[in-house]
This record gives structure tokens, sequence and C-alpha cells, in this order.
């Protein structure tokens, strides 16, 4: 029960229903270590750990998924975000220029879905693992090179890259930062905030280690995992 | 046909962020029965904006929970006539806010005072440069009213925030420390400037030995216990680093919550209804004057209110966008150039400079202010000759450190790869020993920047959606370019700097974009002046053609300066609630002859 808050933060706007239908599913992937996933399925989690590995990869500090980058985007997935919010969705949808932003008419999660298809369908041959194979393909994608046929690759990229880049920094509570990793590795002390007799202390290195919104003594400020999957 | 129509009251004021509050707080008190309609929802620092569930970058910053939902309004956007025009479909440059104290909760509290030449600008560089000066691509014009008119107006609004800052001009007495170039201030700031962090001192030192005039930027993140005019108790600043798109639980940005709302709330003549969002203005039958406004309330019920006289409260974008489905004065034409509605939409001109330093600076980038910064303000408005430079304008250059949350912040020097190995570790390399400018650019009005209403896309109340043409002229893009190279000077001169890195939104060949932020500084549409074939309201922001429409805002502003808007807004609405309760509310007629 001592977890409850962030559990509630990370899931409030599904509702109460919607919460309760997502009886997480047991995944091959999730098995590594016992987390099942919301939203992705099995293949389309290692396709996205292995995206993610390559955008932020393991160093001193660990990789995007190392960090749970994973289980921050399926999240996100299954949540507000994924599902549209913040997002204007009344038709006709037109292609636009680059200035005008997102035309799509697909929420998130749905673009996820589909451009995650469309890329194990296009460039089998880059996702072996291979990590030059990898950089070249996120570098194409990039760059809106490959055809993905109705998604767009330069935007997948974009969307891709927003989300590695959250599920390293955010607020653990969110599923990714794992053990705070993005926020050691920059120096950020996190949401327990208050500098009123330090800011004008100059160069003085702050070395309170970093307290996530959902912090306890000791602990990682993370979410709580899932219960352990239904058997069956 | 309403489903009920509500007894009639003096005063309808349409939003609940700083004009609006404001409106009811002076209004009320002169003994008018004010009902503020506000779109959004109850909210509170003590209850909705404490840490730390607050400091949540994910959340607020990047999932813009305090802001408004474009899917109930958006607007559709084209960077020119020849293109249609597409929606908004999430926001980005700009971001507007929803609920009790409107956007005034999120901003980050830099509250500037406009340059006298600023408020007469077309009038000050006509005389100063000769009549041909400004660009004939410009529809710049003066705003009606002078500084000296607006000081007192300004200066109270100061009071109201307990503004931090240092005076640069005290009674027409300069001070070193105090921006020299501001116009002459009656009064200190309530309260002393703000500490500095590493980053602005060197940029102030280096400023200095430059010749120039560094200054803190005026903040309404306030630096000591302080009781405003109005009974609010403010606190000081705890430099959280959570102050844009964040409300602040420690009572320590001044916003309208705390500063005006908490002092009104109970005053007999007040009311504020939430989830009450406004469809239109009814005219008469003459269409002379409004007689109120239908709103659709929480139940979902469309409702008339009466009013004798109806305040335009809502952000900027909005107030124009209800005028333009009410029917309220003339609708702008860029093909005739005739018509005042939708005119002079203007924005902000954004440049930033990056420094690097190296390992002996530890900027600790995340104890921050919104409104902490060191400021050159040498190439803001006319501050500086412009005489061969081929501009009109300019900005602040300001080094400031508001922001260290680490989504949004990730400096890496220029060459960096935008993802991988290389970029991890510069993103681990530089958090801590990075410097960050901004040149606050003003933007000039233009004959082809406008705001009208789209054919095609709708709100959720079937409305049609406002439709905005903009794009950065080509004196703005030079301006841009000029004051960004100054600010990269200054960068490169700091001590302990081992490179610099720039880049102007409006270089040439970069088109507006609504996708990156840039600032919530849209301004124009419904703008203010003394011809009303070039304004749509007054210089006492009274509409010309319906005399009890009072309209307040940034959509006043015929042109953007070089400052954010907060300030000068304030100013207005005081000036303007200052002719209604000792003038109009005596005697209700158009305050100027048109």
């Amino acid at each position: 029960m001592e977890n409850l808050f962030s559990r509630r933060t990370v899931l409030a706007g599904l509702g109460a229903s919607a919460a309760a239908a997502l009886a997480p599913a047991r995944h091959a992937f999730a098995q590594i270590d016992d987390r099942p996933f919301y939203f992705f399925t099995d293949a389309e989690a290692r396709l996205l750990a292995l995206i993610c590995d390559t955008l932020i990869p393991e160093d001193e500090f660990p990789s995007a998924s190392q960090a749970g980058v994973v289980d921050f985007i399926d999240l996100q997935m299954a949540g507000p975000y994924g599902k549209g919010a913040g997002l204007y969705m009344q038709a006709p949808f037109v292609a636009g220029t680059p200035q005008q932003g997102w035309q799509l008419p697909h929420v998130p999660s749905e673009f996820m879905r589909r451009g995650l298809a469309a890329l194990a369908e296009s460039e089998a041959g880059a996702l072996s693992g291979d990590a030059p194979a990898m950089d070249d393909l996120l570098t194409r994608l990039s760059e809106d090179t490959p055809d993905l046929g109705d998604i767009p690759a330069g935007a997948f990229f974009d969307e891709l890259w927003k989300l590695t880049n959250q599920g390293y920094f955010a607020d653990p509570m969110y599923g990714g930062n794992a053990e705070y990793a993005g926020w050691r590795m920059v120096g950020f002390p996190g949401a327990h905030a208050y500098y009123l007799s330090f800011v004008d202390k100059h160069n003085v290195p702050y070395r309170q280690p970093p307290m996530g919104i959902n912090h306890k003594p000791g602990g990682n400020g993370a979410m709580p995992r899932p219960a352990r999957a239904q058997e069956g | 046909m309403p489903d009920k129509t509500l007894l009639k009251i003096d005063v309808v004021i349409i939003g609940g962020g700083w004009t609006g509050l404001t409106a009811a707080y002076e209004l009320a008190h002169a003994g008018q029965r004010c009902v503020i309609l506000e779109r959004g929802e109850h909210r509170h620092d003590a209850t909705s904006f404490g840490a730390p569930e607050e400091h949540d970058e994910l959340k607020y910053a990047l999932h813009y929970t305090h802001m408004m939902d474009v899917k109930q309004n958006t607007l559709t956007f084209r960077n020119n006539r020849t293109q249609r025009a597409l929606p908004m479909r999430r926001l980005g440059s700009f971001l507007p806010g929803e609920g009790l104290g409107g956007a005034g909760i999120h901003w980050n509290g830099q509250l500037w005072r406009p340059l006298p030449s600023d408020l007469e600008m077309r009038s000050h560089y006509e005389t100063r440069y000769g009549a041909g000066f400004i660009p004939d691509e410009l529809s710049v014009q003066d705003w009606g009213v002078t500084y000296a008119e607006l000081e007192p107006h300004l200066a109270f609004f100061e009071r109201i925030c307990g503004a931090a800052g240092y005076a640069g001009n005290l009674n027409g007495k300069m001070r070193a420390g105090g921006n020299v170039f501001e116009g002459p201030r009656s009064n200190e700031y309530p309260n002393p400037a703000m500490k500095m962090p590493i980053t602005s001192t060197l940029m102030g030192q280096a400023a200095e030995k430059m010749g120039l005039h560094p200054f803190p930027m005026p903040s309404a993140n306030v630096t000591a216990a302080y009781k405003n005019p109005y009974g609010a108790q403010l606190h000081p600043c705890t430099y959280c680093g959570f102050c844009e798109r964040f409300g602040c639980g420690y009572f320590a940005k001044a916003d309208p919550i705390i500063c005006v709302y908490d002092r009104i709330k109970e005053h007999e003549n007040f009311e504020i209804r939430f989830k009450s969002t406004v469809l239109r203005v009814e005219k008469s039958e003459d269409g002379q004057t409004a007689t109120g406004v239908t709103y659709i309330d929480a139940d979902g019920q469309e409702v008339f209110q009466p009013a004798d006289v109806v305040c335009m409260n809502a952000y900027s974008l909005w107030n124009v966008h209800l005028m333009l489905v009410s029917g309220l004065g003339t609708p702008y034409d860029p093909e005739t150039r005739t018509g005042t509605v939708g005119r002079n939409y203007a924005y902000q001109t954004i440049a930033a400079v990056d420094a690097f330093l190296d390992d002996s600076i530890i900027t600790n980038p995340f104890m921050g202010a919104g409104a902490l910064g060191m400021i050159v303000d040498d190439y803001n408005g006319d501050n500086f000759d412009h005489s061969d430079l081929g501009f009109v304008g300019g900005g602040y250059i300001a080094c400031k450190q508001y922001n260290g949350r680490p989504i949004s912040y990730q400096p890496v020097p220029e060459g960096t790869p935008a993802w991988g190995a290389q970029w991890k570790r510069a993103v681990r390399d530089n958090y801590l020993h990075h410097a960050d400018f901004v040149v606050h650019g003003s933007s000039m009005s233009t004959p082809e920047n406008f705001l009208d209403l789209d054919p095609t896309w709708k709100d959720i109340y079937g409305r049609p959606l406002m439709r905005m043409t903009f794009n950065f002229p080509d004196n703005d893009r030079r301006m841009s370019d000029y004051v960004m190279n100054r600010a990269a000077e200054i960068a490169q001169s700091m001590d302990h700097v081992t490179s610099v890195s720039s880049i102007n939104l409006a270089a040439a060949g970069n088109d507006y974009s609504v996708v990156p932020y840039q600032t919530t500084h849209n301004v124009g549409g419904a703008v203010m002046g003394t011809d009303p074939s070039t304004s749509a309201v007054n210089r006492y922001g009274q509409m010309w053609d319906h005399h009890n429409v009072f309209v307040f805002g940034a959509c006043l502003f015929p042109q953007n300066l070089g400052y954010n808007p907060t300030g000068p807004l304030m100013g207005l609405a005081y000036w303007t609630l200052d002719h209604m309760k000792n003038d109009y509310l005596i005697n209700p007629r158009p305050l100027m002859d048109a």
C-alpha cells in the first residue's frame, strides 16, 4: 500500500474501469524480468528495446531499456498520451508543411503500433540487432528516407526519440529513469527542490542524491511493478 | 434560443486570468455587480500546485496539464495566404492557459515595462530617422497611449506582484545596476533584485567590460515576505527551477489567484462561474452595443447572461476569435487592407545562444526561477542607433537560469550527434557547465500577418476555428540576426567559455513553425489606437463600434515590443479600468469620437 500514490498517478486518466481492464498479459520479453506489458506485444517490445538502446546505448550508465524506457513507453501508450490526450483529432486530415506540425489521423499509440509493424516488415534485415546496422537504420529514419507506406519515417523517428528521451529522464514513477539513471548521469537532484540559500554559492557541487516525487528514504522513486503476472 | 436567460448584471467578464480577475476586483469595489465566466475549473496554489507533486516535468512541462485543451478549441495555421491553413493539432509554439488564473499561473514572472518609445513607435522612428525609415512591409503604429499616462498603472501592477528589481531610472535619475534605458519610475521596486547564479554573474561581468549596461531581470518571483496592496501575502522564491509551465505552491510567484482572486472571492459584488464557455457576445438590434453573452454552463446548458457592460478578458487570441464569431467590429480583409478585427497579429522573435564553460564552473542549472537572469537591454527598442541597420525594433539579451529540468535542458556543443553514444556523453559532460542566453526580440506587424476564421475546421461547439496567417517579416529576421550576434559576442567574451553556438529561429529561410515552443506572447488582432480605420478599440480599450465592450490583454498591442507582455498589458488593464470607473460608468458613451 505504501506505493499506492505513484501507481494512482501513473494510471490517472485511464479511468478506474479502463485500468481494471488492463489485465497485464505475460509476454516472453517480460519474462526476462517478470514485467508484463500493458500495451506492447512481446515482438513489439523487443523491437522497441533494440531501437531505444541504439538511441541511448549503455556506457558507464545504463542503456535506455536497462533504465526502464520500454516500460515507460508501454505505460505512455496505454495511458492518456497514447490515446490522444491533448490532440485535436477532427477530420479532414490533410498533409501539410513541417511548420504546421502533426497532421496524422492516428493517436500516438496507433502510430506507434503501425510504425513498428511497418519497420519490422520493410527493414527486417536491419533489425538483426547488429549495432552498425541499427545505427544506419535510425540515421535513415531520422532523415526520413525509408518508405514505410503510410507511416512518415521522419515523424516516426521523432516520436521514438522523444519518448525514449522522456523515458530516460522523466520522474522514475513513470517507469523509466530506473534507479535515477538519467538524473545521476547529468547531476539533476530531482523534485524535492529548495535552493534559496544555495543559488548564489558559486561553483559548489550540490551533493544531495536524486529524489523523485514518490521518493521514500532508501528508495528509488519507482512506481511499483505490477504484481508477478498470473500463470496461464 | 438559449435554454435559459438570467437576470441582468452590471458587468460580465469573459475569462478568469490576470486581466479578468483584476477587472472584477476594481469594478466590484466600484459598486458594479460582476460575474466572471471562466471556461476552465477552479484551482488554487495551496491545493493544486504543491511540491513535490508539482515538480513533474513530464506531466506539466511536456503534457501541458495546466494549459488549454486543443480538443475543445484550437486554431488553424499557415505561413502565408497561398497555403491551406491546417489545424494546430497539438500545443507547441505557445501555451495558452485554462482554468482559474489562466496563463498567469504558468508564466515565468518576467515583469517588464514598455520603453516610452515602444508606445509611440511609428512617430518615434519617423521623428528620429525620417519619414520613410520604417520599411513599407510593416504596418507599425502608435499605441495611442503614452508612457507617462501608463506609468502609475505599470507601477501599481508591480506592487500587486511584489516585483523584484533595481530601478535604473528613478524619477529621471539614472542609476548604474538598473536598466538605464527604461522610462522614469515613480518609485523603487517593491522588493530587492534576485540572487544571481554563476552563469548570470559571468555574463554581467563580460557585458560590463564591453561597456554595456547589465542588470538583474525584473521579476515577479518575489524575494522577500511581502503584502500587496490588495492584502495578499507573498513569500520568498525558493529557486526551485519549476516555474514556467508550473504553478507555484510556495506563494512566491505572483499569480492571479493569490494576488487578486483570494482578495475578491468573498466580495458581495463578485461571482465566478467555472466550466462556463462563452460562445458569443450578443449585440443589440441596432448593433451599437452589446446586450450580454451566451455561454455553455457547467451542465451543458446554453445560457444568456444579460449585462450592461461586457469585458473581454480571454487570452489574446481567443478575444479575437470571440469578436470574429460574434460579429463585433469589422473583420480585417488582407486583400483590401480594410477592417480591423484580426489585423496586425504579431508574435515574438526568438534567438538563442549557448555558451559552454570549462569544468571549473559548476552552474547547478536546476537552481532556477522563471525570471532569474542578467539582462543587457542596450539592443532593445530604439536604445541603439538604427540609422544604418536596415530594421526597426530590437530585443533584450538574457543570460538566464530558469530551468535545469533534464528532459528540456540538454545543452550540447555544436556538431554533437543528435542521439547515440556521443550525444549521451555530451549531455553528461555539459549539463553542469553551460550558460543559456536568449534574445527576446520584438515582432513588427505587417498587412499579411493576420487572424480570421477558418473555412473548414470547427471547435467542439461548432464554431469555426480561428485561422492564423503568420511568418517572420524580413525586418525581424534582420533584427534577430543582429541582436543574436551581439549576444554571441558577449558570450564569447565571458570568462571560462570553451565554445559558443547560436540559433536564430527567424533566420532567413526559417519559416515560423507552430511546433517548437517559442513564447506564449501572441499579440495584436484587436489593436488599440486613435484611428478607427486601423484599430479595433480606442486608446481606452473600448470598442469603436460597441461602446459597452471593453477589451483587455495583449490583443491590444499594435505590434510586439521586445519585452514580455504581462507588465505592459496589465498597465493597460489598470488604465482601462481607471477610465471605466472614473468616466464611462458614470456616463456610458463612446469615450472618443470615431
